[in-house]
C-alpha cells in the first residue's frame, strides 16, 4: 500500500511554486520557477519537475489544491479538490510551520499583505488595495534602472553606511526621487538601501496601518529573500523578523494542507502535465454588460467556464 | 371628467439607485400622474458612459449616476431629476446639468439640491413644475405609500441577505425576492404594496433553511451610495451570502431618513465620536459599534475611492476593531470592472472568519 501524499501549487503573478507533502507535513518534493506570464505552461513545468523529484513507488498523490492569482485556471486543469485564495493558504501554511507566530508579513510580486494570528488561527488581515507600490515588481523595475540584478539587492543594501531618503508612497514619485538622487551623486548602494527602507516603510504605513504587530514576526514572499528589506523591517519594528528558508513555498504548502484537510481523495495523475490546455475568451452578447466568459478546454473538450454574472451567460 | 391621454404625460427619470427607483416610480406615476422611465439594470456600458464624461476626480457615484442620466435621456426622458446631499453630492446636480447640456441634450433638468430647504411651499412649487395640474392631496397620499414601499423594500432585502445564504433549496430565496420586486414594480395602490410585502415575507419565512449552529455574520457599513447600490459595489452582499455568510446592512433609506436621526444616534457612539463628521459617518460608526457589540464576526467597510467623510471614519473603525477584536475589511471602489480582486479579498475574509470561529469555539 502506497503512502498518501498531497500536492499544492501556488501560481503567482511572477513565480509559480509547487510542493508535495506527506501526512506529517514533510516536504517530499518542491519546485520554484518564473511564471513568465504563462500560468498554464509554468504549472506544467512545475508538475514535470515535481514528478522527477517525487518517489512514486512509495507515495501516491491523493488530493491537490491550487492557489495564487491563476488558481481557478490551473485548478480546472488539474481537477483540484481545493481552489482557495492565497491569503488563507499563507496563513495555514505558516501557522503549520510556526505554531507560535503572531504576525505574518508578506510581500510578493504584485501584492503585499499582513496577517495577524492568535492561537494559531488568522484573526485579521489586510491587503494592498489600489496599487502595487513597494512590491517585488517595483524593486525589480528599479533594479533594472540601476543596472543591478534584483537578487543582489540585499547584499548591496547591507554594505551601505546609510540609506538615502527615497519616497515610496507611490512608484511614480519614487522613480523621480531616484533619478534625482542619482543625479545629485548619491552612491548606488545608499540608494539601494534607501529603496529597501522605502519598501519596508511603505508597507508599515499602508498595508499594516492600524494593525498591531506582535512578535514573533514571520516575513515571507519573494521580497523576504532580500536581506536589505529584512534588516529595515527589524530596525523599524525593533524586533527580530524570522525568514523561513521555505518562506517562498508557503502558499503552496498551505494549499497542500488544505487539500489534505478537505478529506476528498482521488488518485492524482501527473498526466495533466502532458495534456494540451487552451483557454478561450467569449464575450457574452445577451445584454449590454458584455461579461467576459473564460472557457477552458482540454484538447477539444470544454472542462470549465466562468466569468458570467448572471444565468443567461452560463455555458454549462 | 377630463381624460388625459397617456402620450401627453411627460416622462420623468431619476438615476438608478439600488431598488428605490421602484418607490420613486410609484410616487411619480400615482402622485404626480406623469410617466416614470424605469431603467433596466445597470451594465458596464452605463459605467463607461458615465466615466467618459465625468471629471477624473469625481467619485464613483457621480460617474454611475451620470451614466444613468445619459441612458435615461437616450431612452426618451423629458425631465431628469438629480438629488442633492450632504457632501460633494450637493454640487453634482449642477455639474451634471452642465455636462448634459454640453453634450447637446435638451431635456429639462430638476436639481433637488435647490429644493433641499424643505419648505412646504417650495415643494408644492416643485410639484407644480413637474405637473401643472397636480392634485396635491393625491400626491401626499402617494408619497406616503411610496415611503412605505421603500420601507418594505428595505425590510425584505434585509431578510433576504440575512437568510438566503442558508437556503435548503438553491435559488428559492432569490425567486421569492425577485417576485416581490416585480410586484412592487407594477403596484398601483396602497393595498397592492401591502399585499405584495406580506406575501413575500410569508413565503420567505416559510422557506426551509439549513443554517449551521454558528453561522458567520458579517455587517456592511460605509458610504451612502456605494454601500447600498449593488451594481456600484459589484454585488458585494450577494457574493458574501454565496460564500455562506449572513449579511446585515443597517445603512438604508429607511434607517437614514425615516427612522434614526443623526442627533439621536450620536450619543450612542459617544465613546468614539464627539461631533458629526459628515453625511453618513455617524451611521457607519454606529452600525459598526452595534455589530461589534452584538458579536458579529466581521465588518466590511465600503466606500468610493476618495470619499473624504468615510475616510475620516476609518481611524474610528480601527479603534472599534481593536477594542472588540472584530476584523474590518476596507474596500475602495472606483469604476473597475474586474471582480477578481474583490473575490479574493472576500473569500479570504470569509475563510478567516470561519476558521477563527471553529478554532476559538
Amino acid at each position: 500500500m502506497k503512502k498518501k501524499a498531497y500536492l499544492g501549487i501556488d501560481i503567482g503573478s511572477i513565480s509559480t511554486k509547487g510542493v508535495i507533502i506527506d501526512e506529517n507535513n514533510q516536504f517530499l518534493a518542491e519546485c520554484y520557477l518564473w511564471t513568465e506570464g504563462n500560468p498554464t505552461e509554468a504549472s506544467k513545468k512545475v508538475l514535470h519537475e515535481l514528478r522527477i523529484q517525487f518517489d512514486q513507488e512509495h507515495y501516491q498523490v491523493v488530493a491537490s489544491g491550487t492557489t495564487g492569482s491563476a488558481r481557478k485556471l490551473v485548478g480546472a486543469m488539474l481537477g483540484a479538490q481545493v481552489v482557495k485564495n492565497e491569503i488563507t493558504a499563507h496563513a495555514v501554511g505558516t501557522t503549520a510551520l510556526h505554531p507560535d507566530v503572531r504576525t505574518i508579513l508578506e510581500i510578493g510580486g504584485q501584492d503585499s499583505k499582513i496577517i495577524c494570528v492568535e492561537n494559531g488561527v488568522a484573526v485579521d488581515y489586510a491587503m494592498n488595495t489600489l496599487c502595487a507600490a513597494g512590491t517585488g515588481a517595483f524593486l525589480s523595475s528599479q533594479a533594472h534602472r540601476l543596472g543591478v540584478a534584483v537578487e543582489q539587492f540585499g547584499e548591496i543594501a547591507l554594505s551601505a553606511k546609510k540609506a538615502a531618503p527615497v519616497a515610496a508612497r507611490c512608484t511614480v514619485f519614487a522613480e523621480s526621487d531616484l533619478v534625482h538622487k542619482l543625479q545629485v551623486g548619491y552612491p548606488k548602494e545608499e540608494i539601494i538601501a534607501g529603496l529597501c527602507k522605502a519598501v519596508a516603510g511603505n508597507y508599515l504605513n499602508n498595508v499594516a496601518k492600524g494593525k498591531k504587530i506582535l512578535s514573533p514576526v514571520v516575513f515571507q514572499g519573494g521580497v523576504s529573500k532580500n536581506a536589505g528589506v529584512v534588516k529595515m523591517f527589524e530596525e523599524e519594528l525593533r524586533m527580530p523578523v524570522i525568514v523561513d528558508e521555505k518562506g517562498h513555498l508557503m502558499g503552496a504548502f498551505g494549499i497542500a494542507i488544505l487539500a489534505r484537510e478537505s478529506r476528498q481523495e482521488e488518485a492524482f495523475s501527473f498526466d495533466a502535465a502532458d495534456m494540451e490546455f487552451k483557454t478561450r475568451e467569449v464575450t457574452c452578447g445577451k445584454c449590454a454588460n458584455h461579461c467576459e466568459i473564460i472557457c477552458v478546454y482540454r484538447g477539444k473538450e470544454l472542462i470549465d467556464s466562468w466569468g458570467n454574472r448572471c444565468d443567461r451567460g452560463a455555458i454549462r | 371628467m377630463e381624460i388625459i391621454k397617456i402620450d401627453d404625460r411627460k416622462k420623468l427619470a431619476f438615476p438608478r439607485f439600488h431598488h428605490y427607483n421602484l418607490a420613486i416610480r410609484y410616487i411619480v406615476e400615482q402622485g404626480l400622474e406623469q410617466n416614470y422611465l424605469l431603467l433596466p439594470e445597470a451594465t458596464k456600458e452605463t459605467t463607461e458612459l458615465g466615466s467618459k464624461y465625468s471629471p477624473d476626480y469625481a467619485c464613483a457615484p457621480f460617474k454611475h449616476t451620470l451614466g444613468s442620466l445619459i441612458e435615461a435621456v437616450n431612452a426618451g426622458a423629458d425631465i431628469v431629476i438629480e438629488t442633492g446631499g450632504l457632501c460633494r453630492l450637493d454640487y453634482y446636480g449642477a455639474l451634471q446639468r452642465e455636462i448634459l447640456r454640453e453634450l447637446g441634450y435638451r431635456c429639462e433638468f430638476v436639481n433637488l439640491a435647490e429644493y433641499m430647504g424643505g419648505k412646504k411651499k417650495e415643494m408644492i412649487w416643485l410639484a407644480k413644475r413637474l405637473n401643472p395640474k397636480v392634485n396635491i392631496p393625491k400626491l401626499l397620499a402617494a408619497v406616503y405609500d411610496g415611503v412605505k414601499m421603500a420601507e418594505y423594500l428595505d425590510d425584505i432585502e434585509a431578510l433576504y441577505y440575512r437568510n438566503a445564504g442558508f437556503e435548503a433549496q438553491e435559488g428559492s430565496y432569490r425567486k421569492a425576492y425577485r417576485q416581490f420586486l416585480l410586484e412592487m414594480q407594477v403596484a398601483e395602490n396602497h393595498g397592492e404594496i401591502r399585499d405584495g410585502y406580506q406575501k413575500a415575507k410569508q413565503i420567505m419565512e416559510n422557506l426551509e433553511l439549513r443554517r449551521s449552529q454558528y453561522p458567520v455574520r458579517i455587517g456592511v457599513v460605509g458610504e451612502y451610495f456605494t454601500a447600498m447600490d449593488a451594481h456600484s459595489n459589484q454585488y458585494l452582499q450577494e457574493k458574501l451570502i454565496r460564500l455562506g455568510a449572513s449579511v446585515e446592512r443597517y445603512l438604508n433609506v429607511t434607517n437614514c431618513h425615516f427612522r434614526a436621526k443623526e442627533s439621536a444616534l450620536r450619543p450612542r457612539i459617544r465613546d468614539y465620536v464627539q461631533f458629526n463628521m459628515g453625511p453618513t459617518t455617524t451611521w457607519t460608526i454606529h452600525a459598526a459599534l452595534d455589530y461589534a457589540k452584538r458579536g458579529f464576526d466581521g465588518i466590511v467597510h465600503v466606500k468610493s475611492f476618495g470619499c473624504t467623510p468615510e475616510l475620516d471614519a476609518v481611524p474610528v473603525l480601527q479603534n472599534i476593531s481593536r477594542d472588540y477584536h472584530i476584523p474590518v475589511l476596507y474596500l475602495s471602489y472606483d469604476t473597475q470592472n474586474s471582480d477578481t480582486g474583490l473575490d479574493t479579498r472576500l473569500e479570504a475574509f470569509y475563510d478567516m472568519l470561519e476558521r477563527k470561529k471553529k478554532v476559538l469555539r
